[in-house]
């Protein structure tokens, strides 16, 4: 069998090649998916969709996030890409599926990196004076936006290492803190006010349920975002996959936990500190006083810094790998030679993820309506891009002729199941303005659908392209010359 | 699933290991997996897991089609160190001009995958001790060329193996990375005082025509800066070294 040919440089060529090493990226994954910033946000809505399923949600969620893992695994353990998950779709599907996929990663990439700049703000400013302050919220939005941009531009060591500092230190700083709250135990509430019981012990519906089950996965939205440092991992086809499955794996145990505990806390806690929209700050508050509150403060902004900082290099990443193939435009795979940063890409979107949150703040909104909202629209591009990128798994291996059954079933059943959440999403949620968060999300995907139609008119060669990897050289192989 | 799938305990996946890597080394570059399962006769998920174990660990790679398979560079280094080198009359004479020209010691070095070996010392102005340059690859221009030419230079030369030689070796790896970036810059690799105190070199590839590092001209002399003036005439003299050794 003759060898294909080798080419002497790779089609992702200018990135720093090999510079990190596992922990760091694990931590791009760690980052992104924000066990910390998920713990102060989602499992009170969780509580308040499936009551007395809550834990087995999130348990549920992490199951499913896991087995996407698995398949995401699959494609990460063959091909070392810059596109992450979109990549793997590409070549899996084919391209148009791939465009498709690889869209509304960048939709979900972006809005995280937004909602992480407001989360950011709005915990730092709590921190630094409580009260409230929409103005200062959106300035700081705007200033954790820019300090994401210029750490992500000096490089992505500098800034694996950043998100894996902050992140540690935030997530620590939660675990002891639900700890020490868990063992003081809880005051009840006095008198007939009514306590989160109510709602705690409360049997779901069946729609109720499902419902839990979709927010409890928007606790796990960014598990994948490490594929995107397939040419800068040292060991891409080994790092990465592992990152890729330990993250939803280790965090759905923290997840787990942290729930669980959250659980305990508000079954004793008055009703309006869960129906507050953020009731662990509530729960902090009302039973401990001293530091503990500003401690919760502080390591959510941390992991809020963190996720900004993840998003971004993940959502620039996805663009630099569309401009090389072309099928965006070609400028964004243009790379800055000293840092090795895609600094085309970075600057057409830090002003998007700067701005979005301040006007929608400065305009009135309330900061955790921007937080939630963007947080929704990302779950809805990454359940789109998981249901794919699932499905996409075992046509790769059947196509390079290493399926198995086990990798088949796998994959059928993660992809089916990540649909059904997203049309559960789509059609069944008053969950924080669902419907219209649909519909959002469903108009963020039309350019990237119209670009899909474009180039298959007019550019196919272009769009046959999308996917690329960093194929090995002639210098990685021994003897492959004739 | 762990992916430490090999430990001490598991002789036999160790030796199924040893077998993949074997039949694609017979097989030949472009190998699928299902003809390597079929040629160690191990079952296919078993044949899968152990070629995408040797991928990630880099003694194979796969083809950019994705299907097939070839040896990797790390394979390479099991074979063991730089070839034995036999050098042409031709190459010797090219290496005798450079020396009649110049007042400093002129060397040949030549590589293998992830070693160097000096074959030629300068007879008159020899090189004080070639095995601290073949051992130390951090220090010497030589070995830079090498490390710099690595997807990976941690691979071939850990940072543990960053011994401080002078007062003005790169012990730590942000220095040795930064002076690599320098090297594979501008194509050459110079270092002063960084092996001896007292010792400057410049080492100038000899490139095959694949662009692979075959051996590098290196000129040494007892001063405190690199031979920058005799660049020129180190790289013609590598030039005309490449049909020889290539």
């Amino acid at each position: 069998m003759p060898a294909p040919a080798l080419s002497a440089t790779s089609p992702v060529e200018g990135l720093r090649r090999r510079r990190l090493g596992f922990l760091e990226v694990l931590a791009q994954s760690v980052a992104v998916l924000a066990p910390t910033a998920a713990l102060v946000t989602v499992p009170a809505l969780v509580v308040a969709a499936g009551g007395s399923l809550a834990v087995p949600a999130f348990a549920g969620a992490a199951l499913l996030v896991v087995l996407v893992a698995w398949c995401v695994r699959h494609a990460a353990r063959r091909m070392a890409a810059v596109g992450g998950v979109y990549s793997y779709c590409a070549r899996g599907l084919g391209p148009v599926p791939g465009v498709v996929c690889g869209w509304a990663l960048v939709v979900a990439y972006a809005a995280l990196a937004v909602s992480s700049c407001t989360g950011a703000a709005l915990y730092a400013v709590a921190l630094l004076a409580p009260g409230h302050h929409p103005a200062a919220v959106a300035l700081g939005a705007v200033l954790v936006a820019a300090g994401a941009g210029l750490v992500t531009a000096r490089g992505v060591q500098l800034s694996a290492r950043l998100v894996l500092a902050l992140e540690a230190v935030s997530l620590t700083l939660v675990l002891v803190l639900l700890g020490a709250l868990v063992l003081r135990g809880g005051t009840p509430a006095e008198g007939a006010r009514p306590t989160g019981a109510v709602l705690v012990d409360a049997v779901p519906s069946p729609g109720g349920a499902a419902l839990a089950v979709l927010l409890a996965v928007t606790a796990f939205v960014g598990f994948e975002s490490s594929s995107v440092l397939g040419v800068e991992s040292r060991r891409p086809l080994l790092y990465v996959p592992r990152a890729v499955l330990w993250t939803p794996a280790v965090g759905g145990v923290v997840l787990l936990l942290g729930a669980s505990a959250q659980v305990v806390l508000l079954r004793e806690a008055p009703l309006e500190v869960l129906l507050s929209g953020a009731p662990l700050d509530g729960l902090v508050r009302a039973e401990a006083g001293g530091p503990l509150p500003a401690l919760l403060d502080a390591a959510a902004a941390a992991a809020f810094v963190a996720c900004a900082g993840g998003s971004v290099t993940a959502l620039v990443r996805v663009l630099f790998s569309m401009g090389r193939e072309g099928v965006l435009p070609r400028t964004l795979g243009e790379v800055r030679e000293s840092t090795g940063t895609p600094v085309r890409a970075l600057l057409v979107t830090l002003p998007l993820v700067a701005l979005v949150p301040a006007v929608a703040l400065l305009a009135g909104a309330a900061p955790r309506a921007v937080l939630s909202g963007a947080v929704t629209v990302a779950a809805f591009g990454s359940l789109l891009a998981y249901a794919l990128v699932s499905a996409s798994a075992p046509v790769l291996l059947h196509r390079i002729g290493e399926l198995t059954p086990a990798a088949l079933l796998g994959g059928v059943v993660a992809s089916a199941s990540c649909t059904a959440l997203l049309v559960v999403a789509a059609v069944a949620g008053p969950w924080a303005g669902g419907q219209s968060l649909a519909l959002v999300f469903a108009a963020l995907m039309v350019p990237g659908l119209l670009r899909v139609v474009w180039l298959r008119r007019r550019h196919p060669e272009r769009l046959a392209r999308a996917g690329v990897y960093d194929e090995p050289t002639r210098r990685s192989v021994l003897r492959a010359e004739p | 699933m762990s992916d430490r799938g090999l430990t001490g305990r598991q002789p036999g996946a160790v030796q199924n290991a040893l077998a993949v890597l074997e039949a694609v080394s017979h097989a030949g570059a472009g190998v699928s997996a299902r003809e390597v399962g079929e040629l160690v006769g191990l079952p296919p998920a078993t044949t899968y897991r152990l070629l995408n174990l040797l991928v990630g660990e880099e003694y194979l790679v796969r083809m950019p089609d994705l299907r097939g398979f070839a040896l990797g560079r790390k394979a390479a280094g099991l074979a063991g160190g730089a070839p034995e080198p036999r050098l042409s009359r031709a190459a010797k004479e090219e290496l005798g001009r450079l020396r009649g020209a110049l007042r400093v010691g002129v060397h040949l070095v030549v590589f293998g995958p992830t070693s160097l070996h000096c074959a030629d010392v300068d007879p008159e102005l020899p090189l004080r001790d070639p095995y601290l340059l073949e051992r130390h690859l951090h220090a010497g221009a030589a070995g830079r060329l090498l490390l710099a030419d690595q997807p990976d230079w941690r691979e071939v030369h850990p940072p543990s193996r960053l011994v401080r030689l002078t007062a003005e070796t790169p012990v730590r790896p942000h220095q040795l990375q930064a002076r690599l970036d320098e090297t594979a810059e501008r194509g050459w690799a110079a270092q002063a005082g960084e092996v001896h105190d007292d010792v400057a070199c410049l080492a100038a590839p000899v490139r095959g025509a694949d662009g692979a590092l075959v051996g590098a001209v290196l000129l040494t002399g007892p001063r405190q800066r690199p031979p920058l003036e005799h660049l020129p005439a180190a790289r013609g003299c590598a030039a005309a070294l490449e049909p020889l050794l290539a």
